[in-house]
């Protein structure tokens, strides 16, 4: 990722640029940033600011500052680490698994057949789902006896499992739940993608006698690169607030073994109606999600490129 | 990819909406529960026929209270998917054509925005709405929901704008035509895939978000989200009217996107577009 | 956009013709507020003041008020809550006694509702608000089981005395693993989501055998958890959780309902009474009108009944108390009880509980004011939700088999004594 060397917080709008003056780009950037910034820049700076104080959500009068208390406390918090090891291991298993049915799905349905176009659009339909009654749904279909995957593996004549009352199980139910959820959207998104590179690329390498694998690794991974890296980088953010969903389906249990980081957040906020600590944890969040969207992007796209153009 | 081998386009048809039974099976648990009496969810199996004449779905249309809630959605959805769209392309034009200091670090910094998790976020905006009036009001939370979506279709539509050559917009402003209009008529066709995915998930954000219209609504702008929530919350569950809500709530969304395929371009050749 | 400034036009006028005679109220949503919604164009004619009703799901009532009513803002002039949270809102609210007397509808006595429920909205001397919906522990037991002859003989030949709703733990105990051992129906419902609903759970059972959990000594509140009652609470409620469904580690509200009205159903298990509706609807029951309904079970040392409550509280900074005063006083109202009874939604006033006329036709309102002289509450203070989740995470390691009961009670004392410190302070 090409930060410039050079600090570029000091010079305001001083640009030097190629294609428009500056009050071209401004008005170009203008409503973005009045819609972003004059409305998130208070709550972003009353969370950081909240963050250094014990705060009790029904009495804002009674706050106490402790400068870094609440990280601190953290820290020492097993529950924290629990619920931060949970939410590490739910990105590290689904958005792959997602990433790798939507990519596929992508490949195999760039082409058409009766149907194709009522396939690719019904296939988005649990994204549309509301987050809380698809986790609703996937805790009904997990009972015993009558909840309907059970209730068909019994009917094929198998042994039910009570996947909501094993922490393990629990924990995988959750993750398939998201993948069930989520993969169509990264089918979409790469979809899209697919549809905007030039056929004739195709055609070309077609004639000069590539194979279906040459043809995917040479022309589609390359062009398709962008869009899956904005994919995760989405899926990412998203992902790591995980909450309604999980919460219908498990309240965090059995025990602490599907307490993901928004849960346990939105317990110290909304339960034990601590503000201070709640903001902190939402710091820290965000910090490590600068971090690991760095990471992505840093390794793998420049924002250099993407302002290039197809120009291959 | 065109294939010109039926064979293997019919086995991956079937392959498809195989895919598709399995996939959309929860779908299906939900629309048919909207149909069935509680018992019958409860316990007569996925796959029963029993079906009641007494349709939950009845029950909800004649609620105006409820139609209210979707319709509250529907504006707030479509309001801020529209809005996020325009700021957002706009933005993400700005970014990827044009060259300053702090280019970077501004997209990043859209980013960074909508990293924050809105648990945090949603005391101060309930203070600040209030304070200007904007509590319990559609665009209040329009407003709201295009804090999210603006970076967000910044960061979806960057992808598809850099893929675009830049010979059209040079040859556009060599006829004569402002940055602007040539951004409007030349760029935007050209990135209509992008600009299509990126409504349909700016929509879908909007649609099922729950924290802000929960904390920034009362009774006016309430969306439907919060209804459906309520019912599950409620003490005297009532399956059959959940799962009827829960389908309602399928179809503006399915709607949208089927509309907003429309404009989807399949494959786009060169051979330049005239503007 | 045109339509966007349109809307906004609207929505000020809407605010402006309001005027000052409008009272935000802000309620949980359930079949109760949902009545009194429908019955609201009565009461604005009647008074002239208009109502802004606002219906929120149970859960988040609590986040509502606590970020729109605070010691100098009232965005909610009237604001239902739940028993739990009174010592978090009753700084914020106006004192009952200190409520203007009604021009329309008369004050609400005190005297309406059981000292139970009175108690319920009381906090630290103070009556912070009017109890509005009384929710206690009732016991559904299926009566065609009990008096199916069949059932009756093989008890009797088995066990020595005869079948009937089980009066003691000993009976709930024999009599559920008799029919769960011979498949007829699982012996018992559990409760095992939400924190809350464990926390009740265990109070149930310790108080049942004779040990109250966390009591005020002193001005200050410290565990008086006597160990050894603990452990037979824990140990019996262990052998109820083996005769409960298969799920019974994770069984909620909805998981409860399922497994009871369908299928073989459960024997006998406790019940709020907002959730009696769905049991005796034919269309989610399949044993509607076959459930006896009586107060809980007597354990070794007493007969409890665990006790919750949503209440109405004003806001001391609300600028219309006048108003508010006045609808509370009529949702409280005798005429408005009675319609609400026959609507299978009981207040929490003593004399529509009690009447005979619903001695038949909704036998659980007598049993709701038959349990209210049993009734106990969790314990109170403002940091509860965290005994709440220490309650949960201990109560059902030890009755699942997961962790030996002695030292999940230990660790509940423990960690509860940590919290108390802060309570304390």
């Amino acid at each position: 990722m090409s930060y410039s060397s050079r600090r570029t917080s000091r010079k305001p709008r001083g640009f030097s640029l190629e294609g428009g003056s500056p009050g071209t780009v401004l008005r170009f950037l203008l409503p973005a940033l009045i819609f972003v910034f004059a409305v998130l820049l208070f709550p972003a700076g009353y969370s950081l600011y909240a963050s250094f104080f014990n705060w009790p959500l029904n009495d804002a009068s009674a706050r106490e500052f402790i400068a870094l208390g609440n990280y601190a406390r953290l820290f020492t918090d097993p529950e924290f680490w629990n619920s931060l090891k949970l939410q590490a291991g739910f990105i590290v298993i689904a958005l792959p698994i997602e990433l790798a049915l939507g990519f596929a799905a992508a490949l195999l349905l760039n082409r058409e057949f009766p149907g194709a176009g009522v396939v690719r659009t019904l296939l988005l339909l649990p994204v549309f789902m509301l987050p809380v009654l698809s986790g609703f749904t996937w805790r009904y279909m997990l009972q015993p006896d009558y909840g309907p995957i059970n209730w068909i593996v019994a009917a094929l004549g198998g042994k039910q499992v009570l996947w909501l009352n094993d922490p393990t199980l629990a924990y995988v139910a959750v993750i398939i739940q998201d993948v069930w959820r989520m993969w169509p959207f990264m089918f979409m998104l790469l979809y899209a993608g697919l549809t905007t590179i030039p056929e004739e690329l195709f055609e070309a390498a077609f004639m000069d006698g590539a194979s279906w694998g040459q043809r995917l690794r040479r022309i589609t991974l390359p062009m398709l690169r962008p869009t899956v890296i904005t994919a995760l980088l989405l899926r990412l953010i998203d992902a790591l607030r995980i909450f309604s969903e999980v919460y219908t389906m498990t309240e965090g249990g059995p025990g602490s073994s599907t307490l993901l980081f928004s849960l346990y957040t939105h317990r110290q906020a909304f339960s034990f109606f601590r503000v201070g600590l709640a903001s902190a944890m939402a710091i820290f969040l965000l910090v490590l999600s600068v971090a690991v969207a760095m990471l992505i992007v840093r390794k793998n796209m420049r924002l250099e490129e993407m302002s290039k153009g197809a120009d291959a | 990819m065109k294939n010109t081998r039926p064979a293997l386009n019919a086995a991956i048809a079937a392959c498809a909406f195989l895919v598709l039974a399995v996939e959309l099976f929860p779908i299906f648990i939900t629309i048919a529960a909207g149909f069935r009496r509680d018992i019958e969810i409860l316990g007569a199996g996925p796959f029963s026929l029993k079906f009641t004449t007494r349709s939950w779905f009845l029950v909800l249309f004649k609620s105006t209270e409820f139609l209210g809630y979707v319709g509250n959605s529907v504006m707030v959805a479509l309001f801020s998917t529209a809005l996020s769209l325009a700021a957002g392309s706009l933005a993400a034009y700005g970014i990827s054509r044009f060259r300053f200091h702090g280019r970077d670090a501004l997209a990043y910094s859209f980013l960074v925005f909508r990293m924050l998790p809105q648990i945090s976020l949603v005391v101060a905006m309930y203070m600040m709405f209030q304070a200007i009036g904007a509590r319990d009001t559609i665009w209040g939370l329009t407003l709201a929901h295009s804090s999210f979506n603006v970076p967000y279709v910044i960061w979806m539509v960057l992808p598809f704008f850099a893929q675009i050559d830049r010979s059209y917009e040079e040859a556009a402003v060599v006829d004569g035509c402002s940055r602007f209009q040539t951004f409007r008529r030349v760029f935007l066709p050209l990135a209509a895939s992008g600009l299509v995915v990126a409504a349909v998930f700016a929509f879908i954000m909007s649609w099922n978000e729950f924290l802000y219209a929960l904390i920034l609504t009362s009774t006016r702008a309430k969306t439907a989200p919060l209804h459906v929530a309520g019912f599950i919350a409620a003490d005297g569950l009532k399956w059959g009217q959940l799962y009827a809500a829960g389908t309602v709530l399928l179809v503006p969304v399915f709607v949208f996107t089927v509309t907003m395929q429309k404009f989807l371009v399949h494959g786009i050749t060169a051979g330049g577009v005239k503007g | 956009m045109r339509k966007t400034v349109l809307l906004a036009l609207l929505a000020a006028t809407l605010v402006v013709t309001a005027g000052a005679q409008t009272i935000n109220v802000l309620v949980w949503d359930d079949p109760l507020p949902r009545a009194i919604k429908d019955m609201l164009p009565e009461f604005e004619k009647a008074t002239g003041y208009k109502v802004n009703f606002e219906l929120q799901p149970t859960t988040s009532v609590i986040t509502k008020t606590t970020i729109g009513v605070t010691k100098d803002r009232a965005d909610y002039d009237v604001v239902a809550v739940d028993e739990g949270n009174v010592p978090i809102v009753a700084p914020v609210m106006l004192p009952f006694d200190k409520w203007p007397a009604g021009a329309k509808y008369p004050k609400i006595a005190k005297d309406t509702v059981t000292a139970a429920m009175l108690d319920a909205a009381t906090w630290d001397g103070v009556t912070v608000g009017f109890p509005i919906n009384g929710n206690l522990y009732v016991w559904m037991t299926r009566k065609d089981l009990v008096e199916n002859a069949t059932n009756k003989t093989n008890f009797k030949a088995k066990y020595g005395y005869e079948l009937r709703v089980p009066q003691t733990f000993k009976e709930l105990l024999e009599m559920g693993t008799f029919f769960n051992a011979n498949g007829i129906a699982t012996g018992f419902g559990d409760f095992a989501t939400g924190a809350p609903g464990v926390h009740a759970e265990a109070i149930f059972m310790w108080e049942s055998h004779g040990t109250k959990f966390i009591d005020r000594v002193n001005g200050k509140y410290a565990v008086v958890l006597d160990e050894k009652k603990a452990v037979e609470g824990m140990e019996f409620y262990k052998k109820l959780m083996a005769i409960a469904p298969a799920n019974a580690a994770t069984l909620g509200h909805s998981e409860r309902q399922a497994a009871f009205t369908t299928g073989k159903g459960i024997f006998s298990m406790f019940i709020w009474p907002n959730q009696i509706a769905n049991y005796e609807n034919p269309d989610s029951s399949l044993f509607a009108g076959k459930i006896a309904y009586s107060a809980p079970p007597a354990g070794p040392a007493k007969r409890v009944a665990v006790r919750g409550c949503w209440i109405m509280a004003i806001a001391g900074a609300s600028k219309q108390q006048q108003a508010a005063a006045e609808f509370v006083y009529w949702w409280a109202s005798k005429e408005i009880g009675y319609r609400l009874a026959d609507m299978n939604i009981p207040g929490a006033r003593k004399d529509v509980l009690s009447d005979p006329r619903y001695a038949t036709s909704k036998p659980w309102y007598g049993a709701m004011a038959q349990a209210m002289d049993y009734a106990v509450a969790r314990p109170r203070f403002p940091q509860v939700a965290q005994v709440n989740e220490i309650v949960k995470k201990y109560w059902l390691a030890g009755v699942t088999g997961s962790m030996p009961t002695l030292d999940a009670v230990r660790a509940i004392v423990a960690e509860t004594n940590v919290v108390l410190v802060e309570a304390n302070k």
